[in-house]
Order: structure tokens, then C-alpha cells, then sequence
């Protein structure tokens, strides 16, 4: 089908509009996470979204009434999964295991005791980038414009414990102040996102733009333009291609993702060949 | 370390509450008398206890809402099973872990019954009607891709019953004359349902059912010659692809249908989407392979549902007549 007429469709410009928009929001947080070693952060909150889903519906709130059930547990778990690396001698990604775990298992329970559902728990969970509603897109603008002005508000309390905790609080950061602020950011956005582009895109969003940009970058703010800019193409590409050679969208966005991730070492082994290891 | 602490803390009692409130329902399990069947799905669960009537105790395993394809045994389902005199299933495409549970039930009373051996299978995803837009959808390269709601095709649902009574009998030969008398009295309903169907299909303006989710209700517009169209294929894991989504969206406007279906129980959230698009409105249909929790309270039937459904393709459709 000839790719001018399916733009032509409302479902592909929202994809488009809101795709880029949550690629800009998750690529950017990434390059945090990736740094603070919480990159698989966005699964587990996953995890814990599909157990709070199932106390949403056991308690009959559907699409986005449920979020009024997510939102809050998730956000709680965000902190938990912070505290636990802080003060319960984890790293982080077992404190994101513990608490995906959790997450999970409870969903699990609810899904085959709880009496029973009036749909489908798993149909309810993830969203399709293809199926995005108008109002959908003006959430994510908000959230995209929240987050972007908490990172500018913060910028360099940011960039101080992404590097080192300990430092950042010998230079008199309130460190589990702005970490906090970090993890309940990522919460929203995991939240929220997944129920617009499904779980697979917000785990890859988080994670390959932040680390292609690594790869290349000397700077810090250089790194975050370059994963933004990678996150917002690969959406865009990733659904052109989809669309021309016929692909479910959301796996080839990650693919155009990882694409670029490879084409990023490639490239630094020939930029900086002396210390490529 | 208090607050991490109190964040399990309201998980575990989130969940424990809930959990209890899902032992006392689960709590009465069926006192002895007459023969235990299990049954996995709706429509058998239907049709057993209509068969067994007073003689028998039917269960289902499946609790309401659930997917089919993402149910997990709980250890009391197992003892169920074990203590059964009969577990009967639809197929290894509807239910592909029917038999591995029953393979690890150490019973040599149980006799296991597959209650769609009689069925002739159909592929879902292509049919008579295919349109070359619908070969480009990707779907007909489903690996497992017969269409397995077979009880969709009332006739299907009769080789069903028939299945069912062979182990009814030879499960409990001594009440075999009341399930031959209530078999017969079900196939009789389901012969009448047909000709409802039959009637209330027969002078439609539209005879195209289009269905913004994944190929359920092939069977059904087979027998009453409508021209099915599903945005993707049998397997509930595929995704559509843009195009796909885009051919629906056309399929709709040149079929000058007002309506698209979209199936319940599950989110309808891409059927809104294509419906939006084209401007139409969206009707929902029941699968039956499993009740929702209000329903299952109201004690609704398989024929309530097909009634449901039936109301649904007249109005969608535009249909004459009853």
C-alpha cells in the first residue's frame, strides 16, 4: 500500500506524535538510569503495573480509571526499589528483581483466586502504539513537558549522582531527594506509556538510545540530545518501516533501536580507536 | 528501610485480602454424589451440566474472565481432577495445556474426552470469501492456524454434545437412558438456535461481519454465508501491522457498514480505534469460551449468549425480520 495514503490515517499520526513524544521522555530519563545501573527499572515497574492492573479490575476500574489504581502503587514500588539500594545493601538490579518479583507473583495470585474477572487481565495491560486516542496524545505532551522541566530544574543535582552518590552528597545535594524524584518520574512514565505502546517500547526506550549515546559521547549533555535523537528517529523509522515492508510496528521500532545501538560501536571503534575497550 | 518495608507490607496485604476473599468462593467444592466431571471452557461446562442434570457434578476450571491460552492449575484444580470420573476439553489449539495436566493425574478412573474429536477444523484467518488485502494481513503463516471456536457453528456444537454423551455413558453406564434423554433435548435446542440464526440472517442490507480483533466468529459466519473479516489472525500473540489496520479501515468504508464487532472480555481498545477511524460505531460479540464474573453470578447459558450475539449481528448487519 503506498506509504503517502496510510499517513493519510489518524491512528499513524497519533502513533507518530505520541511515539516521538515518549521516545523523547524515555530516552532521556534513560541516560540517567543506564548511569545510576537502574536500567531494567522500566521492566520491573512493568511487572508491578500487571498486579496493580489486577486490583484495578478485581475492583471493576477499567482503561483509565485503573490508572487511579496503578499510578500510586507503582510510584510506591519505584521508592521501595530506591530504598532497598539504598539503604538494604542491594544494587539496584537486585532490589528491581525483588520488587518485580513481588509484583508479578501478586498479580499471579489475584489472576486465578481473586474470584475471577469480568475481562481479560492481560488484554487490559498493554497498550498498541497503533491505537492511541486523541486525548492519549495530549497525556503524553503533558508528561513529555513534566518531566522535561523537572530535568531542566534539576539538571545539575541529576548530573551529580548519576555519577557518584557519594560525591554528590559530600557537595551537599539532597542525594535521595533527587533520586527520588528520578524513580517517581520513571514510574509515571512507565505507567502511562504502557498503556499507550505496550511494555516491549518503553524497556527498549529506557535503555538502547542511553546506550548508543554512551558509546559516542564525550559529554554529558551531548549524550542525552544524542539518545533523544535517537529515540524520536528510531520511532519514526521504525514505523515507516513497519508500514512499507508490512511489520507490527513496535517490534520494528526496536529493531531500528538496536540497529542504531550497533551502527554506535561500530562507529566509536573508528572515532576513538585507541581506547575502544 | 521502613518505607521499602512498608511498600511490601501494602502489596502483601493488597494481596492477601484479596486472596481470601478468593478462597471462601472457592471453598465449596462439590460434596460427593454422582459422577465429578471437570470441563475446561464454557460452552462444555454448559453442555455437561445440561447433560448430567441431577446425576452428575459439573465444574470448570477456567475462572470467569480469564483467557483461555494464559490459565494456570491451582493444586485444588489438580485434586478436582484426580477426583473426577470424567475431564473434558476442546482441543490441543484450544487448550494446550489440557493435556499435560492430565497426564500428571495418577487416576485410572478419569476418562478424558476431546470433546471437538468429531469436528471438522477449520483454518482460521482465510476462508471462502478471501479478499487479497486480507492474504497481505500476514496471518494465514499461523503455525497452529486451525480456528479452534468450534461451537460457533451450532452444528459443531451438536457433534460437541454427541462427544460428550459417549463419555457421559461410558463414564456412568447406569444413568446412560437420562444423559441420552437430556443430550437429545440440548441438540433439539441447538437445531432451533440454528433456525433462529438462519431466519434472523436471512435478509440482511450488510453481509459482512467485521471483526476488529483476532479470528473468532469464522465458523459462524460460515454457516450463515456471511463474508468475515478479522484485523489479525487465530494466535492471540500476533500484532497487526499498519497496514493490516489501514486495509480494515477501507474493508469498513467500502463496505458501508455503520458497525464494527469486537469481541468481549477482551480490551476493545484497537477495535475503537478503527472504528473512530471510519467513522463507525462498535458492537460487542460474545467468544463463550468463558463468562465474565457478573455473568457467571447471573448464571447466563451458552444460549443466552448466542441470543446476545444473534441481536448484535441484526442490528450490526441491518437485518429484516426476527
Amino acid at each position: 500500500m503506498n506509504l503517502l495514503e496510510i499517513l493519510s490515517y489518524g491512528f499513524i499520526q497519533r502513533a507518530l506524535l505520541a511515539g516521538t513524544l515518549i521516545a523523547l521522555l524515555c530516552s532521556v530519563l534513560g541516560v540517567f538510569l543506564v548511569l545510576r545501573r537502574l536500567s531494567l527499572i522500566g521492566d520491573g515497574l512493568a511487572h508491578v503495573t500487571f498486579g496493580s492492573t489486577a486490583i484495578a479490575l478485581a475492583l471493576k476500574l477499567y482503561s483509565a480509571m485503573s490508572l487511579l489504581v496503578s499510578a500510586p502503587i507503582v510510584m510506591l514500588a519505584s521508592l521501595g526499589i530506591l530504598k532497598l539500594t539504598e539503604k538494604g545493601r542491594l544494587s539496584g538490579d537486585a532490589a528491581i528483581g525483588l520488587v518485580s518479583a513481588l509484583g508479578i507473583s501478586v498479580g499471579i495470585i489475584l489472576a486465578s483466586v481473586g474470584g475471577g474477572y469480568n475481562v481479560d487481565l492481560l488484554s487490559y495491560l498493554f497498550g498498541n502504539i497503533l491505537s492511541i486516542r486523541s486525548e492519549e496524545v495530549v497525556i503524553a505532551a503533558l508528561l513529555c513537558f513534566g518531566v522535561m522541566l523537572l530535568l531542566t530544574l534539576y539538571y545539575h543535582e541529576l548530573f551529580a549522582i548519576s555519577f557518584s552518590d557519594e560525591l554528590a552528597k559530600v557537595s551537599g545535594i539532597r542525594t535521595s531527594y533527587i533520586n527520588a524524584i528520578l524513580v517517581l518520574l520513571t514510574a509515571l512514565s512507565v505507567v502511562l506509556a504502557m498503556k499507550l505502546v505496550g511494555i516491549m517500547l518503553i524497556s527498549s526506550m529506557l535503555i538502547v538510545p542511553a546506550a548508543s549515546a554512551l558509546q559516542l559521547a564525550r559529554g554529558f549533555k551531548v549524550c542525552i540530545v544524542l539518545a533523544a535523537l535517537q529515540g524520536c528517529s528510531s520511532v519514526i523509522i521504525g514505523i515507516i518501516i513497519s508500514i512499507m515492508s508490512n511489520l507490527p510496528a513496535s517490534a520494528s521500532i526496536v529493531m531500528v533501536n538496536l540497529l542504531f545501538f550497533a551502527v554506535a560501536c561500530v562507529v566509536r571503534r573508528i572515532i576513538y580507536p585507541k581506547n575502544s575497550n | 528501610m521502613k518505607t521499602a518495608l512498608s511498600v511490601i507490607l501494602v502489596f502483601i496485604l493488597a494481596g492477601a485480602s484479596l486472596f481470601s476473599a478468593g478462597c471462601k468462593q472457592q471453598a465449596e467444592v462439590a460434596p460427593v454424589a454422582g459422577l465429578q466431571v471437570v470441563t475446561t471452557l464454557f460452552p462444555l461446562y454448559d453442555f455437561a451440566r445440561t447433560i448430567g442434570g441431577d446425576k452428575a457434578q459439573v465444574t470448570m476450571l477456567l475462572p470467569p474472565g480469564v483467557e483461555p491460552h494464559s490459565f494456570e492449575p491451582r493444586p485444588e484444580d489438580m485434586i478436582r481432577i484426580s477426583r473426577a470420573g470424567l475431564f473434558i476439553y476442546t482441543s490441543k489449539y484450544m487448550e494446550p495445556w489440557a493435556e499435560k495436566i492430565v497426564s500428571g493425574i495418577d487416576s485410572r478412573s478419569l476418562r478424558v474426552v476431546n470433546a471437538g474429536e468429531r469436528v471438522p477444523y477449520q483454518p482460521g484467518g482465510s476462508h471462502e470469501h478471501e479478499h487479497g488485502a486480507r492474504e497481505a494481513g500476514g496471518h494465514k503463516h499461523d503455525q497452529k492456524g486451525m480456528d479452534p471456536h468450534i461451537w460457533l457453528d451450532f452444528a459443531n456444537a451438536a457433534l460437541m454434545v454427541d462427544t460428550i454423551l459417549d463419555g457421559f455413558v461410558a463414564a456412568d453406564p447406569g444413568n446412560a437412558a437420562v444423559y441420552r434423554q437430556n443430550a437429545e433435548a440440548l441438540k433439539k435446542r441447538l437445531d432451533a438456535l440454528d433456525v433462529r440464526y438462519r431466519k434472523g440472517l436471512s435478509s440482511c442490507a450488510n453481509r459482512t461481519l467485521l471483526h476488529g480483533g483476532h479470528y473468532t466468529f469464522g465458523y459462524l459466519a460460515r454457516r450463515y454465508n456471511l463474508e468475515y473479516h478479522a484485523l489479525s489472525g487465530v494466535s492471540s500473540d500476533s500484532e497487526p501491522s499498519a497496514e493490516r489496520m489501514a486495509a480494515l479501515v477501507r474493508e469498513i468504508k467500502s463496505s458501508g457498514s455503520n458497525y464494527l464487532f469486537a469481541e468481549e472480555l477482551l480490551s476493545p481498545r484497537l477495535t475503537e480505534t478503527l472504528a473512530q477511524e471510519a467513522g463507525v460505531g462498535v458492537l460487542m460479540l460474545h467468544g463463550a469460551h468463558n463468562l465474565s464474573r457478573d455473568d457467571q453470578a447471573k448464571n447466563v447459558t451458552f444460549f443466552d449468549l448466542m441470543e446476545r450475539n444473534l441481536v448484535q449481528l441484526q442490528k450490526g448487519l441491518q437485518c429484516q425480520g426476527k
